[in-house]
């Protein structure tokens, strides 16, 4: 049992500097970039800039909040883009068509939570690899999505819709509240509920659940239908930024998220990390875009620049993991 | 007064009305810096992009201005155009000579560009609900129309057709297949068999046409929304045997298309020259910014290419002569 | 099936009898597919969209034989579209310009630079396969726009072509290199030590490192194997079409997992075999070519594909995992 004592994730309360030394390649990524930035460019370190960085990647971590549960169950979920891209049509379209805003929301979140519930059927009860039924279910959302819209952009949305993105409480704008919101509830569930330990549990060690003879399938479950669910919210602040809810809008994101909850420490393999890393990858990911374009380099570039980053990223923190 | 004497004195005197500022300056501009331009396009993986970039640098190297090209990584990507979008609004350009690469999604983000009061020049792709000090572009919808109208007549007005269209949400597809419905339903003897997305690009276009080939032994014309898709499946209708039977016409005028076109393979193309679209929307961006006049709108002529005219759009956008803007605005459709 | 037929079934085939339900349902699947569409489509049994299909699902199955191996090791290669991209840019700028030799060696070299890569990322740098290749699908499509620079090369010679649209004994050159492929990699996972190593270190690669097993070598070769024929594919591709530009490449990737998966091969690495993906592609081929001759929108492609894929690997579980049980019944 000497396993789950030492096991990081039941410390909460860290010593800082423990924290920082266990750290996974984000910080260190976002540390780094973020001084080179400041002295570099002037326009990195503005309070725009900052702000704009912050709003862009709301989305990404919301999303990839979702996904580090999933990864935490040794899983993965690679529909989280289209699902995200159809909740944002199926909302969309009801709002246009004149139905209630509060009908609109609850069937986008109803979308999310659907395409979660098949995830977590075909994963937890039929035994499917999450890779395949993610990919699958991947290609349905996005052939739905593109269906509904025939490859269109759905405009016309009433001005208020544009609060998801642009209003502000408290003189902090509405996304990054989501974001502070995402990460406040998906704490608790994880480090504060049954659920949260048995996230960790399907991930680290699923044959010793199995023979308790516990609910395993329904958490296990449960932790898909929570990612389309914070997916289908994070489509509200998608398509208030753009005005437009278009069918292709989330691809690649899940892909983006991956390398985000990765980089932030979490493990594919026996539910190792949390959802702080996946905040910093996330803001990693967004700063090295963001600093690429105030730089300059050209977009060819950027590509495999990024690409490269990526890889070394996490190369450093398998070989630091190999030292240790 | 000798020719140099005369030669050297007026050098003089232009120099000094310079220096004094007499010559119009570009507004906004440091002084002694060239005024930057953020120039927008959206892949760096078409051809077509590549001709604008080389028109805009054209231009932009003739009126001493520099260049910025922006593009996303992500071809066509929306979330990261919108994303180069406020970047670039930290970095303040003297100018946006922008293209988005959806119309309608873009909008919010210019529209913050508005604000920050940064003059936009559009260029090949309309957008409206937004602030710009003109568009520079060719109408797609006259563009395919008057090509589709061409191959009806040289059909005489009877055929069967497969149209290959672009991305279903691009506004050039859109208004292109528009153009095409309107020749369509002008001619009564003209029958589309099948209309299918070939996202313009040339494996898929090949492949959704190859599978069409098969479901219509007889096909007497192929209207594609871009040169890149009509190439490809023009060289597979020669392959499978079919290709002098079958009319391909394309838009854009890429060398490619050109080159079918003097080989006889594909019918005809219409000129879409981003070079030309580039070149003029820099112009226009500077033409704003030195407080000179410009129109709302630059419509850029029909033309269409087919064997007897290729000769001369052979060139590349290198090669390219740059287009006149007193001629351009001078054209109104 | 009786598990006592199961199990004298797969005696005779010499596969475990998890595997010969795996190819048996799908070719039983393919045999339906291809009734169905003959009812529905009088385009379908004709030679020339038999052509047209056998031709389109060995251009899937160049690229997703390489993904079979890696995949069968327990590993992903996410880069495989974005590496032929880069080797058909690289090769078509040599060849047409008259340089085949080189052209033909840029494109292999290539895809096996990338492959090596890869492997020497997961291997001894012990990063995610997951990550590693999608860093190096990035990296790679990074270095096509550098190097492609917003052209499309168009234009390649007669003679090149001919692998990618050329025609043997009335058989597409594409069709023969696949199945000359087929036959080569399945000799290779079943009849060499490199294919062992394979299927153990996909089963348990713990055991097999124990075992001695050179694991490290040995997915390394696996991922190199991987690049090379992708730099091969893209050899294929670029005859067919007589274009690249930096755009390749960009789609091949999920149609190559899913002719995978159709085909059977386990994610968890370990189980499956190129037959299978061979199989698998000409089912996504025939789908494809069977919603094109009916007219359904494209955009459903997607969506027909996605269910098709979660209903063969259902099966697979429901199916194998009751024979399995069946046989463990049995004293």
């Amino acid at each position: 049992m000497s396993e789950t004592t030492t096991h990081p994730q039941l410390v909460r309360w860290t010593p800082l500097a423990q924290a920082a030394l266990q750290a996974p390649g984000a910080f260190y990524l976002l540390a780094i970039m973020g001084a080179f930035l400041t002295l570099w460019t002037p326009g990195f370190f503005t309070a725009a800039n900052l702000t704009n960085v912050a709003l862009q990647v709301a989305v990404l971590t919301i999303v990839a909040l979702g996904m580090t549960l999933a990864i935490l169950t040794e899983g993965i979920d690679l529909s989280l883009g289209p699902v995200l891209g159809l909740c944002g049509v199926g909302a969309a379209l009801m709002i246009v068509a004149g139905y209630p805003l509060p009908l609109a929301i609850a069937t986008a979140v109803m979308i999310g939570a659907g395409f979660g519930l098949l995830n977590g059927t075909l994963i937890a009860i039929a035994g499917m690899p999450p890779f395949i039924v993610t990919l699958g279910s991947f290609g349905i959302a996005q052939s739905i999505a593109t269906v509904l819209t025939q490859g269109d952009s759905v405009v016309n949305l009433p001005v208020y819709f544009r609060w998801f993105n642009d209003g502000t409480f408290l003189a902090i704008p509405v996304p990054i509240w989501a974001t502070f919101a995402a990460f406040a509830v998906t704490w608790v569930l994880l480090y504060w509920t049954k659920f949260g330990r048995y996230v960790f549990a399907i991930g680290g060690n699923r044959q010793a659940l199995i023979l308790t003879g516990t609910r395993v399938k329904l958490y296990h479950i449960s932790v898909y239908v929570y990612a389309g669910v914070l997916a289908a919210l994070a489509s509200f602040i998608m398509t208030a930024r753009m005005n437009a809810a278009h069918p292709t809008i989330g691809v690649g994101l899940e892909f983006d998220a991956i390398a985000a909850v990765i980089l932030g420490g979490t493990s594919f393999e026996k539910g190792r990390g949390g959802i702080a890393g996946t905040v910093v990858g996330a803001l990693a990911v967004g700063v090295l875009r963001n600093g690429l374009n105030l730089v300059g380099i050209g977009t060819e570039w950027q590509v495999a620049i990024v690409g490269i980053v990526i890889i070394t990223a996490v190369g450093l923190d398998s070989l630091r993991r190999l030292n240790a | 007064m000798d020719r140099r004497s005369f030669l050297k004195t007026s050098l003089a005197a232009t120099s000094s009305l310079a220096a004094t500022g007499a010559l119009p300056e570009i507004a906004g501009a440091q002084a002694g810096k060239p005024a930057t331009l953020a120039f927008f396009i959206k892949n760096v993986t078409n051809p077509f992009w590549k001709a604008c970039r080389i028109g805009a640098e054209k231009a932009g190297k003739e009126l001493g201005v520099s260049i910025e090209t922006v593009a996303p990584t992500k071809p066509d990507n929306i979330e990261e155009q919108t994303r180069l979008v406020e970047d670039w609004l930290v970095k303040r350009p003297d100018a946006f000579v922008f293209v988005p690469v959806d119309y309608k999604a873009l909008v919010p983000s210019i529209q913050k560009v508005n604000r920050a009061s940064i003059p936009v020049i559009g260029y090949v792709n309309r957008m409206t609900d937004v602030e710009l000090v003109t568009y520079v572009g060719s109408d797609d919808e006259t563009l395919q129309y008057e090509l589709c109208k061409y191959l009806f007549k040289a059909t005489n007005g009877t055929g069967k057709i497969v149209h290959i269209d672009g991305v279903p949400a691009a506004i050039t597809a859109q208004n292109r297949k528009k153009g095409c419905e309107r020749a369509v339903k002008e001619t009564p003897g003209i029958e589309v068999l099948a209309s299918q997305p070939g996202n313009y690009r040339r494996l898929p276009a090949v492949q959704v046409f190859e599978n069409l080939m098969q479901r219509f032994p007889a096909i007497d014309a192929v209207v594609c929304a871009n040169d890149d898709m009509a190439v490809g499946i023009a060289e597979a209708l020669i392959a499978a045997g079919r290709g002098g039977r079958t009319r391909v016409v394309g838009i854009d005028g890429i060398p490619d298309a050109t080159a079918a076109i003097a080989a006889g393979k594909m019918f005809a193309t219409a000129d879409f020259s981003g070079h030309d679209q580039a070149y003029l929307a820099v112009t226009a961006a500077v033409r704003h910014l030195r407080n000179q006049p410009v129109p709302k709108d630059v419509t850029l002529p029909v033309v269409i290419i087919d064997k007897s005219n290729v000769q001369t759009f052979m060139k590349t956008p290198e090669e390219r002569a740059a287009p006149s803007w007193d001629k351009a605005i001078g054209q109104k459709v | 099936m009786s598990a006592e037929a199961a199990r004298l079934a797969a005696r005779i085939v010499r596969l475990p009898s998890d595997r010969l339900f795996v190819i048996v349902s799908r070719l039983v699947a393919l045999a339906l597919l291809i009734t169905a569409l003959s009812i529905l489509s009088p385009y379908f049994l004709t030679w020339g969209n038999f052509i047209n299909v056998m031709r389109q699902a060995s251009l899937q199955f160049i690229v997703a034989a390489g993904l079979t191996i890696v995949v069968l090791t327990g590993g992903i290669d996410l880069a495989v579209g974005a590496i032929l991209g880069l080797a058909a840019c690289l090769s078509a700028s040599l060849i047409s310009q008259g340089y085949l030799g080189s052209g033909i060696a840029s494109a292999l070299l290539c895809g096996l630079a990338c492959g090596m890569a890869n492997g020497v990322l997961v291997s001894y740098g012990r990063i995610p396969a997951f990550i590693a290749t999608y860093g190096m699908l990035w990296i790679a499509h990074g270095l096509g726009y550098v190097f492609m620079k917003g052209e499309v090369i168009h234009g390649l010679p007669d003679g090149f072509r001919f692998i990618g649209a050329g025609f043997v004994w009335g058989i597409p050159v594409p069709v023969l290199i696949a199945a000359a492929l087929l036959v080569i990699l399945h000799g290779l996972l079943h009849a060499t030590v490199l294919g062992r190593a394979i299927y153990a270190i996909g089963g348990n690669s713990t055991a097999a490192r124990l075992s001695g097993m050179p694991v490290e070598r040995r997915v390394l070769a696996v991922y190199a194997l991987s690049g090379l024929l992708s730099g091969l594919a893209a050899l294929v591709v670029i005859a067919r079409i007589n274009a690249a530009d930096s755009s390749l490449g960009e789609d091949l990737l999920l149609p190559a997992i899913a002719a995978v998966c159709l085909g059977g091969t386990s994610l968890f690495g370990g189980v499956g075999g190129i037959a299978g993906t061979a199989i698998g592609s000409v089912i996504l081929a025939l789908t494809v070519n069977g919603l094109n001759l009916l007219g359904v929108q494209t955009f459903w492609q997607n969506a027909v594909i996605g269910a098709i894929i979660l209903a063969s690997v259902l099966a697979d579980q429901l199916g194998g995992a009751r024979l399995i049980r069946q046989q463990q019944t049995v004293p």
